[in-house]
C-alpha cells in the first residue's frame, strides 16, 4: 500500500456506526449505560450453550499489550466480526516444563476493555478552547465537542506550527517515547516533533526505580536472572519486595511454585504479608518501605561478626569489601566491612541498631543472615519497588553487595539479581522490524529510558520527578549543567498515561492549566485526555492488522487483528500520517505488511543442541506474493500459515536441557577470560564511578559504597508525627499501571482500597469498610479501607494507577489515584520514589464513598452524538 | 456410586488472581453483581509487641476460589418451587432460567452462594459447570485461566482417590448441608469449615 | 432491606392476620350464635369477614411484586413433593379461596348454613397447614436464625395476636357503623362486643406472654448454636436493638396494657367510645409492633456459608 492509499485507508476506513457499536456491545453485555434493550447474562443454560458454540466464528490470537510484566497468549472468538469470548494459549497440551502462555485476570477482560462502552468514539475538543488556549483554567472540566477528523487535525498542526514559530522546538513537551512504527509502547505520533526539529523529552527511572545506575556500575549492565528451570537447583529462594502473584502475572509465579516443590525454601522480605509470600513462602519478613537498606546492613554485620561471607569469592571477584581489596585509587577507609562494623563512623550496624529502623525484629534479622549465607546455592531476588525510593541507590548498592557476600554468583541454583523475572538470553527471537526513522534532536531517544547522560551538555528533557515544577517555574535541572531555564507552551500525551502516572498529580493539573495548548490520544478519557484541549481516539490493538512481539525468551506471538476500528478511532500511525500530510511534511514509511513480513522471515530459533540460530518460518514464492512484500523464500521449521493461525511459537523445554541460563556463569568460571564490564572487571561492592555519576545528575550524593542515609519521607519522617504513616504504591491486580482501570469487572474483583494494620486502624477508630481520608503533603484523596494484619503497623498502600478523578473545589482525589498523594522528589539518577510517602489518615466523615464499580462510565458521547 | 462430576482446588498455590472468576464471567456475558465463581481470601492474626519491637503473631491467610459444589444433596434444587433446577446424570446442577419465577428461594437455601440473581433478567442464574465445553471435550473455562494451575474438575471418586476427601475449609460452610462434590487440597493456613478463627477478608464482599 | 424484603413482609403479615382473623370470628359467631341466636351472630361479624377478603388480596398480590416473574407465578406449585414454598404456595391458594367462598356465601346466605359450615372449617383449616407451610418454608439447614422452633412458634402467635386485635377492632368498627345505622337495636350486638372483647383481652394477653417467653429463649439458643447465629443475635443486639426494643414495647403497649384496659372497660357498659378507642390503638400498636418483627426477621438473617 502507498503512502496515499494509506492516508485515504486512514481518513475514511471507519466502518462501524453507532449503531453497530451498541449491537456489538450488547452482544457483549456491554455496560450499564448502554442497557436500553439489551439482555444481559443469560436467560437459559442452552441459549448460552448457543452462544458458546465453537463451531461457529473462529478463534483468533491477539494482542495483550500491555505494561503488565508478563506477555502472555490471548485468544479471541470472533463470530460475524464481533468478538464473544476470550480464552488463552491451547496450542499444546500444558506440562511445567512445557507450560502454555496462559494469560492473567486483566487479559481475560480484555474484551470488555476494547468494546467498553466509555471507548472514545470520535475527535474532539474543549469547548472554551481556542487558538493560544481560550480558557485554559476549564481544563478538566470543560464540556466536549465533537469535531472531525479533519477538523482536528488541522488544530494540531496549526497550532503547533505557531507554537514553534513563536517559541521554538524547546517549547514543545512530548511526554511519549516516540519511534517510526508504532512497536509496543512507542508512539509514532511524536514522531512528527522530530521530523520538525524536535520536542522536550520526558526521562526517569519510573518504574525500575534506582537499579540501573548502580546495576551499570557495579555489575556492569543489567542482569539477567537465571532461568525457571534453573531457580529449581535453589535450596534458598528470597524474594525481596518481590510480588509476582500481582507484578509478574502469568506463569511467573507459578515457577516459583515449581522451584518450591523442588525443595526450594522461600522467604518474602515485603512489607506486606503478599499474596506471593502467603502461597510460596516457608517465613514472611516484615521490612518498612525505603529502610531495606538498613536491614541488609544488619544481615551484613551478622555475616562479618560471626565470619559467614563467602571471603575466597570476594576477594577474587568483588573489589571494596574490605580494606585489602580496594578498587584503584579508592580510600582502603571507605570498605564496606569497616562501614557495617562501624570502624570509623562509631555506629555498627548490629541488628538492633537496623531493628529501630526497618521494624525488623533482631533475632529475626540475625536469622535471616544466617540463613542467606549458610544454606546454599541461593537466589536473592529483589523486585524494583525497593529500589523505587528516594535515595534507592543505597538500596540497589546495599542488595548486591550483601548478596555477592554469599558467593551465590554464577553457580547453578544461585543468583544476586533485581528482576523476579526468570530469564535468559532468547530461545527464539524476530528479525528485525526493518523501520527507521529520524531521531529527536532535543531529547536522542537513547535517553528517554532510564536517563540520560548528566555529563552530556546538549540534551533537553524533563525527568518525571520535575517536569511539573518545571513547567510552573521555568527551570529544570539538567545534570551537569546544573539548572537551566525552560518554557514549555505546548504538551502532547501520546502513548503514557504521564499526568496520572507521575508524583504529584495536583502540580501537574496545575502545569496543564498553564501551557497554551494540550492534545492527548487515547481510547479513553484518561486522565490525560481529561485535561487537553485536543483529544484524538485511538484504536487498540485489537482493531490493527497485528504485529509481533517477543514474550519471553521462549516464546514469541504473532497478533492478528479481531476487529473494526470502533466508530472514528484511528490508529495512532494512521494519526501520525494524516498529521504529516497535513503539516506537509515527509516522514519515512514502509508499508505494515512489511513490517510483519520482515519479522516473522527473520525470525530464528536456537538449534537443539544450543550450537547457534536456525530460521523458524518456511516462506514461500506465493506467501511473498499473497502478502504482497518485498523478500525471499526461506527453509524454516514451520510454515508461515501454522505460525500465523497457532499465533506462537514456544520452545519446549525439559529439565538438564542445553538451553539454561545462569547470569555471570562465564564470569564465576573465569574471571580473567570474562571480566564483568566494571573498571576492575570484577564486581564493585565500591564503585567511585557510581558515586561521580550520581552527583552528576545534580541532586544529591551517595556514597560509593552502600550506607544507609534517611531518605526524603522515609521512615524518620514518620517521627515527628504530622504525617506518621509510610505510604507505598504497589502494583495491583485491577490494573497494569493506569491501563485497565476502567474495566468494570475488574473493579469490581478488585476495589481501589487502602491496606491498614488493625493496630493503626484501631487507633484512629477505623474499621474495615470505612471511607478513609488519606493526606500528605503532596494531596489528599478518599478511599475505602481494608484492615488488614497482613501489612506492617505503620505503613498504607494502595496499588498504583487509578484513573484521578479530583474534585477542583476540595482538591480531594476521589479515586485514590497514587499520584495524589505521592511528591515529586527528584533524587539520585532521577528516581521516582513513590515508595517512600509519608501520610496521616483519618476518619472520613462526610459521605462515605461508593463502590468503584457502581461510580458512572466517563461516557463522552452517547446517543445523541 | 452414581456419576457424578466434581471439582477439585488447590489450596496451597492459590494466588488468589480471579482470573478464574473473569474467565467464567466472560465466558457466560454475566453482568456486574454475578459472579459465579468467586475468590476469597480468609484470614487472621494479629500482631504482639516483644522486646519494643511489633511483630506478627500467628498470623494465618489463604485464597480460596469456589463456585456452584453441584452438590450430592442440591439443597437449592429441592427448595426450587417451579423445579427450576435439575440435577444432570453427570450430576452436574443447571438452572433453567427461563422457568424461574425469581422468588429467589435457592439463594437463601444455597450456602455456597451458588444460585445468583440477574438484575437485568430478574432470574436466577448459576455455574452450570461450562458443560456445553465439557460436551465438545473441553475444560470448564475457570480451569483453563488458573495461572497456578489449582483447578481441576473430574469424576468425584477418582478426585477423591487422588487428592482425599477433605470438602470443607474456611470460609466453606460445614460439607453436612449439602454433599458438596469438591475436593480440595489444603494450605498449611487452611481451616476446618466450623472451626476458623479468622474472617473474610476481602472489601469486595462487603462494600 | 429492598423490595423483595417489603413485598415478604407485606405478604406474611396480612395472611397471616387474615386466618388469624378467620378463627377469632368463627369463635366469636359460634359463642354469640350460642347465646343469642343466627341473626345477632352473623350481624356481629358478616362485615368482618367480608373485610378479610381484601386483606387476603393485597398479602397475594404482595406475594406476587416479590417475584422476578409474576406471570409464571402459578407453576410455582410443581414441586410440592419436595419444596415448602410450593406447599405455602398450594396451601395459601386453597385458604384464599376458600375463605373468598366461604365470605362470598356467608354475605348472599347461600347453601344452608351446614354447608357455610363446611366450606367455614376448611378455610380456617387450610389456613393453619398455610401458616404452617409458611413456617416450614424458613427451615433451611444454611439460616440458622429461621431454622428454629421460634419461626413457626412465632408465626402461629403473630397468626392469632394479629387475629384476635384485628377482630376486635373490626368488631367495635361494625358495632359504630350498625349504631350510627340505627337498623334496630344493640343491646344485644354491645352485649356480645363486650364479652369478645373480654376474650380478646385475655387472648392478647397469653399470645403476648408466649411472645415474651419465646424471644429470649430464642436469642440464647441461637447465640450458642452457630457463628452466624450469634451474628443474627449481635445484629438485633446491636444495629437493630432500637427496632427490637420497640418492637417489645409496641407489643407490651398493644397487647398489654391496651388489652388490660380494654379488659376492664368492657365489664360494664357505656364505655363504647373508650372501646373503640382502645380496640382501635391496640390494633395498630400490634400491627406496627408484628411488622417490625417481620422486618427484623428478613433483616437480620445471616446465612452460612459464603
Amino acid at each position: 500500500m502507498n503512502k496515499e492509499n494509506m492516508i485515504q485507508k486512514a481518513l475514511t476506513d471507519t466502518v462501524l456506526t453507532r449503531r453497530s457499536f451498541l449491537k456489538w456491545s450488547a452482544a457483549l453485555g456491554g455496560t450499564a449505560a448502554l442497557a436500553g434493550g439489551m439482555n444481559l447474562g443469560l436467560k437459559t443454560v442452552e441459549a448460552a450453550a448457543q452462544t458458546a458454540a465453537e463451531t461457529d466464528g473462529k478463534w483468533v490470537t491477539v494482542a495483550c499489550w500491555h505494561n503488565c510484566g508478563g506477555r502472555c497468549l490471548l485468544k479471541a472468538h470472533v463470530v460475524d466480526g464481533v468478538v464473544t469470548r476470550v480464552k488463552s494459549d491451547d496450542t499444546h497440551p500444558d506440562s511445567p516444563n512445557f507450560p502454555v502462555q496462559r494469560a492473567c485476570v486483566r487479559g481475560r477482560s480484555q474484551r470488555m476493555q476494547v468494546f467498553g462502552a466509555d471507548r472514545l468514539k470520535y475527535p474532539m475538543k474543549r469547548k472554551n478552547w481556542a487558538p493560544g488556549g481560550g480558557k485554559k483554567e476549564l481544563r478538566g472540566k470543560d464540556e466536549w465537542v465533537r469535531i472531525s477528523w479533519d477538523e482536528a487535525l488541522d488544530i494540531f498542526a496549526t497550532e503547533t506550527k505557531r507554537i514553534l514559530d513563536e517559541h521554538g522546538n524547546k517549547s514543545i513537551y512530548a511526554t511519549s517515547y516516540g519511534d517510526a512504527f508504532g512497536a509496543l509502547y512507542y508512539d509514532p505520533i511524536s514522531r512528527i516533533f522530530s521530523v520538525l526539529g524536535g520536542n522536550v523529552g520526558a526521562w526517569g527511572t519510573v518504574s525500575w526505580g534506582a537499579w540501573p545506575a548502580p546495576s551499570i556500575h557495579m555489575m556492569g549492565g543489567f542482569p539477567s536472572t537465571n532461568d525457571r528451570l534453573d531457580l529449581q537447583n535453589s535450596k534458598l529462594i528470597v524474594l525481596w519486595g518481590a510480588n509476582p502473584a500481582w507484578s509478574r502475572q502469568g506463569n511467573t509465579t507459578s515457577f516459583y511454585m515449581e522451584a518450591k516443590r523442588a525443595g526450594a525454601r522461600i522467604i518474602c522480605v515485603d512489607p506486606m504479608y503478599s499474596a506471593t509470600a502467603k502461597t510460596l513462602a516457608d517465613e514472611w519478613i516484615p521490612c518498612r518501605p525505603g529502610t531495606d537498606t538498613a536491614l541488609l546492613l544488619a544481615i551484613a554485620y551478622h555475616m562479618i561478626e560471626n565470619n559467614l561471607q563467602d571471603q575466597t569469592f570476594l576477594d577474587t571477584y568483588a573489589v571494596g569489601f574490605d580494606r585489602d581489596h580496594m578498587p584503584e585509587g579508592a580510600d582502603p577507609k571507605e570498605n564496606f566491612k569497616d562501614y557495617v562494623l562501624g570502624k570509623y563512623d562509631g555506629t555498627p550496624k548490629t541488628p538492633e541498631w537496623a531493628s529501630e529502623i526497618c521494624g525488623t525484629h533482631p533475632s529475626v534479622i540475625r536469622s535471616l543472615s544466617q540463613q542467606m549465607a549458610t544454606t546454599k546455592p541461593a537466589a536473592f531476588i529483589s523486585s524494583y519497588a525497593p529500589a523505587r525510593t528516594n535515595r534507592g541507590e543505597q538500596y540497589a548498592q546495599a542488595f548486591f553487595t550483601v548478596g555477592w557476600m554469599t558467593g551465590n554468583v554464577g553457580i547453578p541454583g544461585g543468583v544476586v539479581t533485581w528482576d523476579p523475572l526468570p530469564g535468559g538470553p532468547p530461545l527464539v527471537k524476530l528479525g528485525p522490524r526493518g523501520t527507521s526513522y529520524k531521531d529527536n534532536p532535543v531529547f536522542p531517544s537513547k535517553y528517554l529510558f532510564p536517563f540520560p547522560d548528566p555529563a552530556d551538555e546538549t540534551w533537553t528533557g524533563l525527568n518525571w520527578s520535575e517536569q511539573w515544577d518545571a513547567i510552573l517555574n521555568g527551570e529544570y535541572t539538567a545534570g551537569v549543567r546544573g539548572k537551566q531555564p525552560i518554557d514549555i507552551r505546548m504538551i502532547y500525551h501520546g502513548h503514557s498515561a504521564m499526568l496520572n502516572q507521575s508524583p504529584s498529580l495536583n502540580k501537574g493539573i496545575e502545569a496543564h492549566r498553564k501551557v497554551e495548548f494540550v492534545v492527548s490520544a487515547s481510547q479513553f478519557l484518561t486522565t490525560n485526555s481529561k485535561y487537553a484541549d485536543l483529544v484524538f481516539p485511538v484504536t487498540t490493538y485489537w482493531e490493527r492488522v497485528g504485529d509481533l512481539i517477543s514474550a519471553n525468551r521462549e516464546s514469541i506471538f504473532w497478533w492478528q487483528q479481531a476487529s473494526q476500528p470502533l466508530f472514528e478511532a484511528k490508529s495512532d500511525l494512521e494519526i501520525s500520517l494524516a498529521l504529516a500530510e497535513k503539516m506537509g511534511i515527509d516522514i519515512e514509511m514502509i508499508p505494515f505488511e512489511q513490517v510483519i513480513f520482515n519479522q516473522v522471515a527473520g525470525a530464528e530459533v536456537i538449534k537443539p543442541d544450543g550450537s547457534g540460530f536456525e530460521k523458524l518460518v518456511t516462506i514461500t514464492a506465493d506467501d511473498i506474493k499473497e502478502w504482497g512484500v518485498e523478500g525471499e523464500p526461506q527453509k524454516g521449521r514451520i510454515s508461515l500459515k501454522e505460525f500465523q493461525e497457532k499465533g506462537v511459537y514456544q520452545v519446549e523445554r525439559k529439565p538438564g536441557d542445553r538451553f539454561t541460563h545462569i547470569q555471570l556463569k562465564a564470569f564465576r568460571d573465569d574471571p580473567v577470560a570474562n571480566p564483568v564490564g566494571t573498571p576492575s572487571g570484577k564486581l564493585q561492592i565500591h564503585s567511585a564511578n557510581l558515586a561521580g555519576h550520581i552527583a552528576a545528575f545534580g541532586w544529591d550524593k551517595i556514597a560509593p559504597i552502600a550506607k544507609y542515609e534517611p531518605p526524603v519521607e522515609g521512615y524518620e519522617g514518620t517521627l515527628d508525627g504530622e504525617y506518621p504513616l509510610q505510604l507505598w504504591t504497589p502494583h495491583y491486580l485491577r490494573r497494569s499501571h493506569s491501563v485497565f482501570d476502567n474495566v468494570t469487572w475488574l473493579r469490581e474483583a478488585f476495589p481501589q482500597e487502602v491496606w491498614m494494620n488493625p493496630i493503626d486502624a484501631e487507633a484512629r477508630g477505623i474499621e474495615q469498610g470505612d471511607t478513609i481520608k488519606i493526606t500528605t503533603k503532596h494531596g489528599t484523596a478518599l478511599r475505602h479501607v481494608k484492615v488488614d494484619a497482613g501489612i506492617m503497623p505503620g505503613t498504607i498502600a494502595t496499588g498504583e494507577g487509578a484513573w484521578a478523578d479530583r474534585d477542583d473545589d476540595t482538591g480531594i482525589d476521589m479515586a485514590g489515584a497514587t499520584n495524589s498523594l505521592c511528591g515529586p522528589v527528584p533524587t539520585g539518577q532521577g528516581v521516582q520514589g513513590w515508595n517512600t510517602t509519608n501520610a496521616q489518615v483519618e476518619k472520613w466523615t462526610g459521605k462515605p464513598i461508593g463502590a468503584d464499580y457502581k461510580q458512572p462510565q466517563r461516557i463522552i458521547f452517547g446517543e445523541e452524538a | 456410586m452414581a456419576k457424578q462430576k466434581a471439582f477439585y482446588f488447590d489450596a496451597s498455590a492459590c494466588i488468589g488472581c480471579k482470573a478464574c472468576q473473569i474467565a467464567c464471567k466472560d465466558k457466560h456475558d454475566l453482568p456486574l453483581g454475578v459472579r459465579w465463581r468467586r475468590v476469597f481470601e480468609y484470614g487472621g492474626g494479629s500482631w504482639v509487641e516483644q522486646n519494643g519491637v511489633k511483630v506478627p503473631s500467628s498470623l494465618f491467610s489463604s485464597y480460596l476460589s469456589t463456585a456452584c459444589q453441584h452438590c450430592e444433596s442440591p439443597v437449592c434444587r429441592d427448595v426450587c418451587p417451579v423445579q427450576a433446577i435439575t440435577k444432570r446424570e453427570d450430576g452436574i446442577v443447571i438452572l433453567d432460567s427461563e422457568k424461574c419465577i425469581g422468588c429467589r428461594y435457592c439463594e437463601w437455601a444455597c450456602p455456597y452462594s451458588a444460585p445468583q440473581f440477574n438484575e437485568e433478567t430478574k432470574a436466577m442464574t448459576k455455574c452450570h459447570f461450562c458443560y456445553d465445553l465439557q460436551a465438545q471435550g473441553l475444560n470448564p473455562a475457570c480451569v483453563d485461566a488458573c495461572v497456578m494451575r489449582c483447578l481441576d474438575y473430574g469424576e468425584l471418586d477418582e478426585l477423591r482417590a487422588k487428592y482425599g476427601d477433605l470438602n470443607e475449609i474456611e470460609p466453606l460452610p460445614t460439607n453436612e448441608i449439602t454433599n458438596p462434590a469438591l475436593v480440595i487440597t489444603p494450605h498449611k493456613h487452611s481451616q476446618k469449615s466450623g472451626e476458623g478463627t479468622g474472617r473474610i477478608l476481602n472489601l469486595e464482599e462487603e462494600v | 432491606m429492598n423490595v423483595h424484603d417489603w413485598a415478604l413482609i407485606t405478604f406474611t403479615i396480612l395472611v397471616q392476620m387474615s386466618v388469624g382473623s378467620m378463627w377469632v370470628l368463627g369463635a366469636v359467631h359460634f359463642f354469640s350464635a350460642r347465646k343469642y341466636g343466627m341473626e345477632e351472630a352473623d350481624r356481629m361479624s358478616d362485615r368482618a369477614l367480608l373485610a378479610i377478603v381484601p386483606v387476603i388480596a393485597l398479602g397475594f398480590l404482595a406475594s406476587l411484586l416479590h417475584l422476578g416473574d409474576p406471570f409464571n407465578a402459578p407453576r410455582a406449585v410443581t414441586n410440592i413433593t419436595n419444596s415448602w414454598l410450593s406447599r405455602e404456595i398450594f396451601f395459601g391458594v386453597v385458604f384464599a379461596g376458600l375463605a373468598v367462598v366461604f365470605a362470598f356465601m356467608q354475605w348472599r346466605k347461600l347453601g344452608s348454613f351446614g354447608q357455610r359450615n363446611v366450606v367455614a372449617w376448611l378455610s380456617a383449616l387450610a389456613g393453619l397447614v398455610l401458616v404452617l407451610s409458611m413456617s416450614m418454608v424458613y427451615m433451611l439447614p444454611s439460616q440458622p436464625a429461621w431454622n428454629s422452633w421460634n419461626t413457626p412458634i412465632s408465626f402461629f402467635t403473630t397468626t392469632f395476636l394479629l387475629g384476635v386485635m384485628a377482630m376486635g377492632a373490626a368488631l367495635v368498627a361494625n358495632f359504630v357503623y350498625e349504631k350510627r345505622k340505627n337498623t334496630g337495636k344493640t343491646t344485644n350486638q354491645l352485649e356480645i362486643l363486650r364479652a369478645t372483647l373480654r376474650w380478646i383481652s385475655i387472648a392478647a394477653i397469653v399470645l403476648l406472654g408466649i411472645h415474651l417467653i419465646a424471644l429470649p429463649l430464642y436469642m440464647v439458643t441461637l447465640a450458642a448454636g452457630s457463628k452466624a447465629g450469634l451474628a443474627t443475635v449481635q445484629l438485633l443486639a446491636g444495629s437493630f436493638g432500637w427496632y427490637l426494643g420497640l418492637r417489645v414495647a409496641f407489643l407490651v403497649i398493644g397487647a398489654g396494657v391496651f388489652a388490660m384496659f380494654l379488659y376492664r372497660y368492657a365489664l360494664s357498659a357505656g364505655e363504647e367510645k373508650t372501646l373503640s378507642t382502645l380496640a382501635y390503638a391496640a390494633f395498630v400498636m400490634v400491627l406496627a409492633a408484628e411488622v417490625l418483627g417481620r422486618f427484623m426477621f428478613y433483616a437480620a438473617h445471616v446465612r452460612i456459608g459464603i
